[in-house]
């Protein structure tokens, strides 16, 4: 059995990760996937933490998360491909309506 | 207060009381309404005459009604007070400690005061109502709008019996308040007309000055009292152990201050300056206003004040109120009378008429209250005796008055018509009726003016009767109505004067002001209906219509009878009287005792002054008049009989004594008379110096200190947030990192704290 912390420490690598992915890409598509790795480290973490305590909380919570995450994913696709049909490019730089 | 004057009758008619009130305000809504709706219609326009038809019907159940009431309280019964209590609002009041629980109620209390104004408000009422459907329905420049006037009209009406009838000063402020609006609106009625607009503005502007006034005294009476019903009021002046924690210059401030509401109200001496400009309405709001209800109101609010200067626990400590309520009324009697002097405008003469007149009432109130308060009326039956036929007389005046002046104002009004009808006739053949030209006063035609009348007695006879049957009342030619009062208010001040040096300035000022009344009156009557007349339009004036008739002949006839109201008169409408003539001594001993008084006083300083009051008031002034003005009616033309011998005295008068006046005419007085003596000019140029000042440098402040604050928040708010605005780039990726770094610094944030 591997030792939980490791696991927190693979789970917090994954998230930076992420999170600078999501920081930097211009790709939307790219930053969908970035939060998915973020989100996969919570599930990690969850694991872990479910491990350490022997409690099986974390386990539910991770499978819920897992099905929001999909949906979000389907919800994310059809936004880029309404995005695209309106400004032809899924580049994030392109998208600035907030401000404007 | 006698015992026996604390008595609550159990009538059957005072449960109707609330109609006579509420019939002509649901009118209001009703005629307004109708008059919307069937505007041009020709069976709202001649048949019920733009509503003037369904005011009348409403007008005469509330007189029915009110002379069913008066008939309840009048004749048998000494000291006569009934109420009735309608709870309205049961409400607590804040007084620093526990919630205090008031009930705030409307009722209806009677007495004598109440009784009197209650019939002269309800009967002049009808006779206008009757009179403008013969006046303003003849005349095409009102078509289309008269059902606006006859709504405005009720709604007055009712204000008036309102606040006649209501039971604390709470109610009589809310109902002179309606009355105040209401002679707004039909003072502009002409609303088109500039001069109209601001007669209106200035009438609401200076009443409302004194009404200011008004509440401040009827906060200070709730400070004391605790209440504002007259029941709870007058038994608590009544009450020693209660008075005796109250400060009577507290109460007499706060009387002061009620009575300053009056003098707006009633136009006195310096809040006069609205009555004369509020000729500007049609001549029936005219009568109404001067006659019926706007300016006895004030009167009847000090008239309400009697139970403080009668109660025994207030003795002696309002005398100086009662003196400043005799000067306003001296100062304003002849001011009034003198201006009336120099005033061409038939209208006008009447309205510096009816200020002068309500002056000698508030002398006579004046008067009457210094004898309550200094006498021990409670227990010696001669005070007794004086003080109520000092407060009587002036009560009396208050109804001679009101007759003689609504008489005065229809039968001018009736001149104006004819004349203007006259001048229509002669010179527009063609486009009478047009809407065009202004009321009365087209292409420079003036048909107010007494320069365009002359010789008039011939042509509409019952007019000119009634207007000399009026101006005698007025006059005080000995029999004739306002005789008796008159002479009551003169012996009254005088007998003040004689126990108060201080009296003796307001004393000599009714006596001066009856020759002055005199004049002014024979002058106006002389310049219209005697002589020759003065132009092309005066030869051509026809008589009038029916619906004129009917109130001229009624009023005429009331103000010749009242003869006969004398002998009951005096006595009997006092409150708390005990000399109740019609019950206990008859009619015809009544007037025996009158005439005995009037003419064969016993006391000599009475007697003497009873003639001078006589050879000035009825010889001199009226002289004067006969040999400056009228003259013989023109060749050909026959008075009536009962004017012939005024018209031939005229005449005879007229070419024997007639003298020059153009040096007094030309003098620096008749300019400052003709010009108001100034008073008008100088609360103009008191507005623009002090209150233009004062709105100018208020608005620097305004824009300077206000506003200044105000746009320089704005201005640091706006330069912010335009900081604010470069940090929202529009990309999502920014904001992931915003939300990632504040999550972080909330992190820490709360780490460091736990």
């Amino acid at each position: 059995m591997i030792d939980p912390a490791w696991v927190s420490a693979l789970s917090a690598l994954l998230f930076v990760i992420g999170l600078g992915g999501a920081f930097t890409r211009k790709n939307a598509i790219i930053v969908l996937m970035c939060i998915e790795l973020m989100l996969n480290a919570a599930n990690m973490q969850f694991a872990a933490a479910a491990v350490h305590h022997g409690d099986a909380t974390g386990w539910i919570y991770t499978i819920f998360a897992i099905a929001i995450a999909a949906s979000e994913v389907a919800i994310g696709l059809a936004i880029f491909l309404a995005m695209y049909g309106k400004h032809e490019s899924i580049s994030l730089d392109d998208v600035d309506v907030l401000r404007n | 207060m006698a015992s026996s004057s604390n008595v609550i009758l159990d009538s059957d008619m005072v449960q109707y009381a609330p109609l006579i009130i509420l019939l002509p305000m649901l009118a209001f809504p009703v005629i307004l309404f109708l008059g919307r709706v069937f505007n041009k219609n020709p069976f709202w326009k001649n048949t019920l005459k733009e509503g003037g038809l369904i005011a009348l019907p409403v007008m005469a159940a509330s007189l029915i009604i009110s002379l069913l009431l008066i008939n309840d309280h009048i004749g048998g019964f000494a000291g006569i007070k009934d109420s009735m209590n309608l709870l309205w609002v049961n409400t607590a009041v804040w007084d620093g400690g526990a919630l205090e629980p008031v009930t705030l109620g409307f009722g209806i209390y009677i007495d004598h005061v109440t009784v009197m104004l209650l019939f002269v408000a309800s009967f002049l009422c009808l006779l206008i109502n009757i009179f403008s459907v013969g006046y303003m329905n003849t005349d095409p420049i009102n078509d289309n709008r008269n059902h606006r006037f006859y709504a405005e009209f009720v709604l007055f009406c009712s204000g008036m019996l309102g606040m006649v009838l209501a039971d604390s000063f709470l109610w009589l402020f809310i109902f002179w308040e309606i009355m105040g609006l209401c002679s707004y609106l039909l003072i502009g009625f002409y609303y088109e007309r500039p001069s109209a607009a601001y007669a209106a503005k200035k009438a609401f502007l200076t009443t409302r000055i004194g009404d200011v006034f008004l509440v401040i005294g009827l906060v200070m009476m709730w400070d004391i009292f605790g209440s504002l019903d007259y029941d709870v009021i007058f038994n608590a002046v009544e009450d020693k152990e209660f008075m005796a924690g109250v400060s009577s210059s507290t109460l007499q401030w706060a009387l002061g201050m009620m009575f300053i509401g009056a003098v707006g109200k009633s136009a006195q001496f310096p809040l006069h300056v609205w009555l004369p400009d509020a000729m500007e309405g049609p001549t029936p709001v005219s009568a109404l206003i001067h006659a019926a209800t706007m300016v006895n109101a004030g009167l009847y609010l000090v008239a309400r004040m009697f139970p403080f200067f009668g109660a025994e626990a207030l003795s002696g400590d309002l005398v100086d109120l009662a003196f400043i309520i005799a000067l306003i009324g001296g100062i304003t009697a002849v001011m009034a009378a003198a201006i009336a002097f120099v005033q061409n405008d038939l209208k006008k003469v009447l309205a510096y008429s009816t200020m002068s007149q309500l002056a000698y009432i508030f002398t006579g109130l004046g008067c009457a209250m210094y004898l309550a308060n200094t006498l021990d009326w409670h227990n010696d039956s001669e005070s007794h005796y004086i003080v109520v036929v000092a407060f009587g007389a002036a009560l009396f005046h208050l109804f001679n008055h009101a007759m003689a002046k609504g008489m005065l104002f229809m039968a001018s009004g009736s001149v104006i018509h004819e004349v203007h009808h006259a001048h229509h006739h002669l010179h527009h053949h063609d486009d009478h009726g047009e809407g065009e030209h202004d009321d009365h006063h087209d292409d420079d035609f003036d048909a107010q003016s007494m320069e365009n009348m002359g010789g008039l007695a011939s042509k509409m006879p019952l007019t000119a009767t009634a207007m000399l049957v009026g101006s005698a009342s007025i006059m005080g030619l000995p029999l004739i109505g306002g005789f008796w009062s008159k002479e009551g208010i003169i012996a009254n001040a005088w007998r003040v004067a004689q126990d108060d040096p201080r009296f003796l300035l307001p004393a000599m000022c009714v006596l001066i002001g009856a020759g002055m009344t005199g004049f002014y009156m024979s002058r106006m009557w002389l310049k219209t209906f005697a002589g020759k007349p003065n132009n092309e339009v005066a030869a051509h004036v026809g008589p009038t219509n029916t619906w004129i008739k009917i109130p001229l002949f009624t009023l005429t006839f009331v103000t010749l009878s009242a003869i006969i109201f004398a002998g009951m008169g005096f006595t009997h409408w006092a409150p708390d009287s005990e000399y109740a003539f019609m019950s206990e001594k008859g009619l015809v001993e009544g007037i025996v005792y009158e005439m005995e008084h009037a003419f064969a006083n016993s006391d000599s300083f009475f007697f003497i002054l009873t003639y001078v009051a006589i050879a000035i008031g009825a010889v001199l002034g009226p002289g004067i008049a006969m040999s400056l003005y009228g003259g013989n009616l023109a060749e050909g033309e026959k008075a009536k009989p009962w004017m012939k011998p005024v018209i031939r005295l005229n005449a005879w008068v007229y070419s024997r004594f007639n003298f020059n006046n153009s040096s007094i005419a030309e003098s620096g007085l008749t300019r400052a008379l003709e010009q108001r003596l100034y008073i008008d000019y100088y609360y103009d140029m008191a507005m623009l110096k002090i209150v233009a000042a004062f709105s100018k440098k208020s608005a620097e402040a305004d824009s300077a200190v206000i506003d200044g604050t105000i746009k320089s928040i704005e201005r640091g708010s706006q330069s912010l947030s335009s900081i604010v605005r470069s940090l929202t780039t529009g990309s999502a990726r920014d904001y992931i990192l915003m939300i990632s770094v504040g999550t972080l610094a909330i992190f820490f944030f709360l780490w460091g704290v736990a």
